[in-house]
């Protein structure tokens, strides 16, 4: 227990370690690249004056010193709020308005979180028993099948199966919606807006599911492949091991030494991957969203950094606060899948884990 | 002249090269992924040219009349029209062609609106998606080589430095950077090019992907260097009295070629995916040069020209499913014998590894 708790310990002041450089490399490109936060709130076409440029930036705060605005920043997470985004801000009777940033915030982590568990989940399951067959008989039928399908798997862009399964499922076939996020709890319709009187707004489980098979299934098929690959070398390798043979000498049928010593072995190198690749994820999930029309994280965090189409100026507020989430994820999720290894595998708190093997699929991340 | 002399086998001199040559020419697969890839690099470099000589016309000519009244475009193995000029009646609406104009020939049919002809636009994109990602791993190669001998070869301070930060940037997703960095930089970056041969944009969505993707071989690098630091070879060059600089440049530097190979393969390919990625957010190469990634842009729409995907209405409207599918069969057949060449050079050169 001790040795767990020491291990924890030393991965979650890594993280926070991590977290911070993260937030402070964001911090000072920001600063680097010349940046025009007055185009905010004097947003109206491309001409402002330096006037302008300096009145808004000193309405918005990004005058005062920048050590000031990173130790705000600082502040503000402390206090578990992330302040007020700099889009939208509109200057009347001299005073300006800002909107704050959670409200649209929290709904993108629940669109990119509902894509990447269940994404993943959808993965593992699939690549599981098809890395299985492929990995037990090497050059056979099946392998050659399974293996080329996870080649192409590998090297198809995620926008392009989004945008394929969409004209096929969504658009020719009207089985699936064409895009965009139900949520799982039903809403009732918005009032005021002018809607038709039986406007009905999509919501419910069924209608969640239904808006998510599509982004499960190609965020999943890039990350199957990649899995598929590693369980079949994993598989194919353990067949050769001395505890193999051993479960066969005791006469274990070959289910049995498939299904309680070859595959949880190879089941314990995917959790590690999961865990390893959750940065890489969130990177195939900005292009799951812009196939589905989804507004999580990755839209989000593009929309803060091209600015609002009169503003063409980077958020910083908003880009820092995506970019402390996407941080906050991928340092949770490495934690909790090396916490679940520390627990499976007593070897970790001495061997190193083995080293991050990115494939192609670090061309899409 | 003695009879011994005669009868000793001749032993031949092959050097590892020609060895991991020949296990490389001997392995089927990867001989069909040579000839797919070369194939590509022919069709992109030359093709365009040539189809251009073959039916009259360029990647760039727009036809009016390759749309229809609403703007959809021709289908595959169309004669279009090449008036240049649309007839329109007293109403503004779109008259046909006169009977008499002369016809062109368009292989894959029209882009999209302009009525460019798509099969020229995909050889030519080949050509730009090719150079990035050679280029781009060109000057990865170039970032991590250096950094990557420093820090595997010397440790220390320098070795911390370098290893924290690759750490930092790579726990997180890369292409956030990529377009941070695109978009700021695309005023200063983005006019460079060399005429129709390097178009312009390449040579920043090059640079900046090969700046950003630099970590991964600057780990390989690093790895490898770590495990050759301490051979006898080094020591014995050590013993008689050779520098650092010296070690790394004439002892160690060749033991790099192959990882580098092998990760270049797959690298020019994962570049090529990059570059889709960032043509279809909208901030790579600009969208009227050709590319894999914009003529995929074209049909999925971006943050800058809403397509169906992003909420609008606009370029998407137009386009059919072949017009994703024929970049899309192109990035495949490359990225895959790319991928099947990098194993098998991982094959060759180390044939007593497994896998």
């Amino acid at each position: 227990m001790r040795r767990i708790a020491l291990f924890l310990a030393r991965r979650i002041v890594g993280g926070a370690l991590t977290l911070w450089a993260i937030v402070t490399l964001t911090f000072l490109m920001y600063w680097s690249l010349s940046p025009q936060p007055g185009r905010f709130v004097y947003p109206f076409g491309i001409k402002v004056t330096p006037y302008q440029l300096h009145d808004g930036a000193r309405r918005l705060g990004a005058t005062r010193p920048k050590l000031t605005q990173y130790g705000d920043w600082w502040w503000h997470l402390a206090h578990g709020d992330f302040g007020h985004m700099w889009t939208g801000a509109t200057l009347n009777d001299n005073v300006l308005t800002t909107a704050p940033i959670g409200p649209q915030l929290y709904p993108a982590i629940r669109e990119t979180l509902c894509i990447l568990i269940g994404g993943a989940i959808l993965a593992v399951l699939i690549s599981v028993p098809l890395g299985a067959i492929a990995g037990r008989r090497i050059g056979s039928t099946a392998d050659k099948l399974i293996s080329l399908g996870a080649l192409v798997g590998v090297c198809t862009h995620p926008i392009v199966t989004g945008k394929l399964l969409t004209q096929w499922f969504g658009i020719d076939l009207h089985w699936l919606p064409v895009g965009g996020y139900c949520t799982f709890v039903k809403h009732a319709a918005p009032q005021g807006l002018g809607l038709p009187a039986n406007y009905q707004p999509c919501g419910g489980p069924v209608d969640w599911a239904q808006s998510l098979i599509l982004p499960w299934f190609t965020f999943a098929f890039l990350f199957l492949a990649i899995y598929t690959r590693m369980i079949r070398a994993s598989v194919s390798e353990s067949l050769h091991e001395d505890y193999v043979r051993t479960a066969r000498a005791k006469g274990a049928r070959e289910r049995r030494v498939m299904a309680r010593h070859v595959l949880p072995n190879a089941s314990l190198r995917v959790l590690t991957m999961v865990g390893m690749d959750i940065g890489t994820a969130l990177g195939v999930a900005v292009f799951v969203e812009f196939a589905y029309g989804f507004f999580g994280l990755a839209r989000l965090s593009i929309n803060a950094m091209t600015g609002d189409p009169g503003a063409e100026a980077t958020d910083l507020p908003m880009l820092l606060a995506v970019v402390t989430v996407i941080a906050l994820i991928v340092v949770i999720g490495n934690l909790i899948v090396d916490t679940l290894y520390a627990v499976v595998d007593p070897r970790t708190g001495t061997a190193d884990r083995p080293g991050r093997t990115k494939e192609i699929a670090a061309g899409v991340m | 002249m003695t009879a011994v002399e005669l009868d000793a086998p001749r032993a031949t001199q092959r050097n590892a090269w020609r060895l991991t040559l020949g296990r490389f020419l001997s392995d089927r697969a990867a001989v069909a992924a040579l000839v797919a890839f070369a194939f590509v690099l022919f069709a992109s470099f030359a093709g365009g040219p040539i189809v251009s000589a073959l039916v009259g016309h360029n990647g760039f000519d727009q036809f009016p009349y390759a749309t229809n009244a609403t703007l959809d475009p021709a289908g595959v193995w169309s004669h279009v029209p090449t008036t240049r000029q649309v007839r329109l009646d007293e109403y503004s609406n779109v008259l046909p062609a006169p009977k008499s104009s002369p016809k062109t020939l368009m292989v894959l049919g029209a882009d999209g609106p302009l009525g460019r002809d798509e099969f020229i636009r995909v050889l030519d994109g080949g050509k730009a998606s090719i150079e990035i990602g050679v280029f781009a791993v060109l000057i990865s190669a170039l970032i991590a080589v250096p950094f990557g001998c420093i820090a595997g070869f010397y440790g220390g301070v320098a070795d911390a430095v370098i290893s924290r930060l690759t750490e930092w940037v790579m726990a997180f997703p890369l292409i956030f950077f990529l377009v941070y960095a695109t978009i700021h930089l695309t005023p200063a970056l983005r006019p460079i090019g060399w005429g129709h041969d390097i178009p312009a944009g390449v040579p920043m969505v090059a640079l900046l992907i090969g700046a950003f993707t630099s970590f991964y071989p600057l780990r390989l690098v690093r790895a490898q260097l770590l495990t050759l630091r301490n051979a006898e070879f080094v020591d014995s060059a050590r013993m008689v009295g050779s520098s650092g600089f010296r070690i790394i440049r004439k002892d160690l530097l060749p033991h790099l070629v192959p990882t580098l190979l092998v990760w270049g393969a797959v690298a020019v390919a994962t570049d090529m995916l990059l570059e889709v990625g960032l043509s279809v957010i909208g901030v790579g190469v600009q969208a009227s040069t050709a590319t894999w990634g914009t003529l995929l842009a074209q049909t999925t729409g971006t943050i800058y020209n809403a397509g169906p995907s992003f909420g609008g209405g606009g370029a998407g409207n137009h386009h059919t499913t072949w017009h994703t599918i024929w970049p899309t069969v192109c990035i495949l057949i490359s990225v895959v014998s790319l991928n099947q060449l990098s194993d098998s050079l991982r094959r060759a050169i180390e044939p007593w590894r497994r896998g």
